[in-house]
């Protein structure tokens, strides 16, 4: 967006803001540990602003809770842009100095008022300028979202409009504001630095730029191809329409993880070659052909990079079980036997070396490094720089960071007669994912040992339904079974799932539909149906 | 720099001068001369309460000891920490923690959680008359059927630090201190379950207990051999652990092929104010460890047979069987039918090697991990 696809800022510098502004993101949950530093700044008097459909943790100790309609996000941050652009609460010289066409999202947010924006998200028009001015004149102001904000298909214009706000009142490069993403897991922003990815290498490098494809065919001995490859939404239709035939999955479980779940039981049905690298097995494992058991994190070398950038060690503690090996040995094996010179690595340092010696903003990263200093946050560029605690501190890395006009369109699916209730999903505090080690501990099962539909009571009443009364969840994709939660925490006509229970897997009902940039699938919208175990069965 | 020196006091102790921001207490005006100041019931991230006496120092002009962690230091003060009324004082107040405190069969307090601090107070600083002991009415909450958190009144010394850290840190408030006089105990509201409660299983409780009063349940009578610093496998905060690994013997019933024995046996944050966590976990982070030595684990390769079950196989037919696969489907469909998905579970090593085998062994870059989506 400005130069790095990474939190700009970084987690200790939040206790220190002047205003939190926490959308898509239910910190208490989903980062328990950012979220004592949030409530940290609260307690200190820092404001707190919250958007979000459901009253989650954090909303009862904010400033304000901007209870939107989900997918409506669009509307509500340009409604916050128009206020900030009509009453002159942006930062000129900030604009003048570092961006460019700031013109175009004035233009595109001319009409955006707040009532405009009440009527489409349901948050009072007041309320919308209240944020606005305050989040505009508060210098220490920083934006943290995750999942809400991007698992929507119009998930890029989500995040552009959040760095539209962040550009025109300047809030970045500033130590406890800025832009920042809170990462899902344990390393995905190591699984990107690395090039995990169809269409960089490592280091954020083009697959498609002549010059570092040249690069990397020196470094590695074999051509290399141009072409963008597919995004993991992209490879899951493929392959359920044939296209991809051979698939090498490592420490995913799909058929649990990705949206619409039968269209991907399909492919699995299909694909000629499937081979699964994993700890346990797995929904995904029942179609493998080969199944590879691997270490688990206390069991091998490695680094782990954390939603500030920091790189920071994984070490062996214990042997792994049985003849389980570790990940990256696996992969030098399976590369050597598909007749790929891959060389012989002593160890996962070794591996580092390799991918520091390719990409320049971790080329001072060491594991020897990690091992004395403790952990360094790229960019580190040589083995004497102290790593980056706030990027962007001399304007925008990019040099010029341009505006991104957007306009709202509503969600792909929205409810209907035969499917009247919205649907969206998220992780619990107790667990995590695929469930895979969190559904394998005393505390998370004592606490939540099944799936459960979270719903207003007067959509419960409506229905008939009792808490916890087991009940039948239906969408176009297919159908699950979960517990009525009766939960002051939702929207009138909205329902909320976990996605941790492979028996009751709410991929099936989920949307596959994705970003048109990003790919990334609207998992938190789709229509549903709730209907009562008897009265679906009479149905049949 | 004018703004720097106005915020600033200069004060002494004993007898050694130092200059610290105006507001700072005197036990972090100590710590800033490498001074050592007791205390059992002060952590740096919730407010100082004063109210474990153990902090006491001379101050002149002060009638009294004044606690080292709520008095703060002013211009000229002159502070000691050496002399013998104070070493009285540590003393005798250590003599009735010890007369109000479970002890083993060599007199010394018990503790069975990460810290010890009474028992090492009393070593370093000794005791001063045998007292009878209290047997103070305390209770605990023995129906309690939560999986993880532990209270033993008899090793609780009521300093309430515990109670201050679910306030303050955690922000949740599950525990409370509970009673009056010697019968004051940690507990709950109506004395529930902790399951019933708001708490969050966090397990601050146990970080924070100077005397292991708060103990984690799974992990009681299990030793610690070993400490390994790593990084935690869950959510992408990055926090720092610290394995506590030892020698356990094989669990009964498990196949002969397991060869695991060292376990991890416990889970702890580093020191607060050293790593990105500052002394926190979660529930996932510090208890959710079962999962490692769990029965289920893969533990060799399988392959599928033309009776379409999973058999097991040696690594060199595993790895052959899969290359053969990945080979097969490009001979017949080309690269770009294959796709590799890595994991934003693995290192950043294992990704690096997965996308290089997609393109450089297959020349595709139909590579992506999972948290894309």
């Amino acid at each position: 967006m400005f130069g790095a696809g990474a939190m700009t800022n970084s987690i200790p510098e939040i206790r220190d803001a002047d205003l939190l502004f926490v959308i898509g993101s239910n910190t208490t949950e989903a980062h328990p540990i950012i979220a004592m530093e949030m409530k940290r700044a609260v307690g200190r008097g820092a404001k707190l602003i919250v958007a979000d459909p459901r009253k989650i943790w954090l909303s009862e100790i904010a400033d304000h809770h901007m209870q939107l309609q989900p997918g409506t996000d669009v509307a509500l941050l340009n409604a916050m842009i128009h206020v900030i652009i009509s009453e002159n609460l942006y930062d000129a010289e900030f604009i003048a100095k570092h961006t460019e066409d700031f013109d175009s999202v004035r233009e595109a947010t001319l009409t955006t008022t707040p009532e405009w924006a009440e009527q489409i998200t349901h948050v009072p028009a007041d309320m919308i300028r209240e944020t606005a001015r305050a989040y505009a004149t508060t210098r220490k102001a920083g934006i943290y979202y995750t999942l809400g904000i991007t698992e929507h298909t119009h998930g890029t214009d989500n995040v552009y409009c959040l760095a539209n706000l962040v550009l025109m009142t300047g809030h970045l490069g500033i130590r406890s504001a800025g832009m920042n993403p809170l990462r899902g897991q344990n390393n995905v922003q190591g699984a990107n630095d690395a090039g995990a990815s169809p269409i960089f290498y490592p280091g954020y490098q083009r697959v498609d730029d002549p010059a570092a494809q040249a690069k990397f065919e020196q470094a590695w001995g074999v051509p290399l191809s141009p072409d963008d490859g597919m995004n993991l939404n992209v490879m899951m239709k493929a392959m359920a329409k044939g296209m991809v035939k051979g698939m090498y999955v490592m420490g995913e479980d799909i058929l649990l993880s990705e949206p619409n779940a039968s269209n991907i039981e399909q492919g699995l049905n299909n694909i000629e070659f499937l081979v699964v690298q994993d700890i346990f097995l797995n929904e995904t494992t029942r179609f493998a052909d080969v199944v590879l058991p691997a270490a688990c994190f206390a069991e091998k070398d490695g680094v782990f990079t954390n939603s500030d950038r920091r790189v920071q060690r994984v070490r062996k503690a214990v042997d792994a079980p049985g003849q389980a090996r570790a990940d990256w040995e696996i992969l030098c094996d399976v590369a050597r036997a598909c007749g790929y010179p891959m060389p012989h690595y002593a160890n996962a340092g070794e591996v580092y070396a390799e991918m520091a010696g390719l990409v320049d903003q971790f080329g001072g990263i060491s594991h020897e490094r990690i091992d004395r200093d403790g952990g360094l946050q790229w960019p580190c560029p040589d083995p004497e720089h102290p790593g980056t605690v706030t990027l962007h501190a001399d304007g925008p890395i990019k040099g010029k960071a341009p505006f991104q006009a957007t306009f709202y369109r509503p969600s792909e699916e929205l409810p209907d007669n035969e499917y009247p209730l919205l649907l969206s999903t998220g992780r619990t505090l107790y667990h995590y994912n695929a469930a895979t080690q969190t559904r394998r501990s005393s505390g998370a099962v004592a606490r939540q040992p099944e799936n459960f539909i979270e719903m207003h009571r007067k959509d419960a009443k409506k229905r008939g339904f009792v808490d916890g009364q087991m009940v039948k969840v239906s969408s176009r994709r297919g159908e699950i079974l979960a517990r009525v939660n009766v939960s002051p925490r939702m929207r009138l006509g909205c329902v909320w799932m976990p996605l941790h229970f492979g028996e009751s897997n709410i991929n099936y009902l989920t949307n596959d539909a994705g970003d048109p940039i990003t790919g990334t699938a609207e998992y938190k919208v789709c229509a549903v149906r709730v209907e009562a175990l008897e009265e679906a069965s009479a149905a049949e | 720099m004018n703004q720097l020196i106005e915020t600033t006091v200069v004060l002494e102790i004993d007898g050694e001068s130092v200059e610290v921001p105006q507001g700072e207490t005197v036990l972090k005006a100590a710590r800033a001369l490498d001074i050592e100041i007791p205390v059992l019931c002060h952590d740096d991230r919730v407010e100082p309460a004063g109210c474990c006496r153990m902090c006491l120092v001379e101050v002149e002009g002060q009638r009294r000891l004044q606690p080292a962690c709520t008095f703060k230091a002013s211009p000229g003060m002159k502070v000691r920490t050496d002399t013998e009324r104070v070493a009285r004082h540590r003393r005798g107040l250590l003599s009735l923690y010890k007369a109000d405190h479970r002890l083993d069969e060599a007199g010394k307090p018990v503790s069975r959680g990460v810290h010890d601090m009474l028992a090492d107070h009393i070593a370093t600083y000794g005791t001063g008359p045998e007292l009878e002991p209290v047997n103070a009415p305390r209770v605990s909450r023995e129906h309690d059927t939560n999986p993880y958190i532990q209270f033993d009144p008899d090793a609780c010394v009521v300093c309430g630090l515990c109670v201050r850290y679910c306030d303050e840190v955690e922000a949740v408030s599950a525990i409370t201190l509970l009673g009056r006089g010697s019968a004051t105990t940690i507990g709950t509201a109506d004395q529930r379950n902790l399951l019933d409660t708001s708490c969050e299983l966090c397990g601050g409780c146990i970080a924070v207990c100077p005397t292991g009063a708060m103990t984690e349940k799974p992990s009681l009578a299990l030793p610690t051999e070993q400490i390994v610093r790593s990084t935690c496998n869950f959510c992408g905060v990055g926090c720092q652990l610290d394995l506590h690994v030892a020698e356990v013997p094989v669990t009964i019933g498990a196949p002969a092929s397991a060869k695991q024995t060292k376990r991890v046996t416990r889970v702890t944050s580093p020191e607060p104010g050293t790593t990105v966590n500052d002394g926190n976990l979660c529930i996932k982070g510090r208890f959710s460890y079962e999962f490692i030595n769990h029965d289920e684990r893969l533990k060799e390769p399988l392959i599928r047979g033309a009776d379409g079950q999973l058999h097991p196989a040696t690594w060199e037919q595993a790895i052959a069987r899969v290359a053969e696969g990945l080979h097969g489907v490009k001979q017949r469909h080309g690269a770009d039918a294959l796709g590799f998905v890595s994991s934003s579970r693995c290192t950043g090593e294992e990704n690096y090697l997965m996308q290089k085998l997609s393109r450089a062994a297959f020349g595709t870059n139909n590579c992506h991990q999972c948290a894309a989506t």
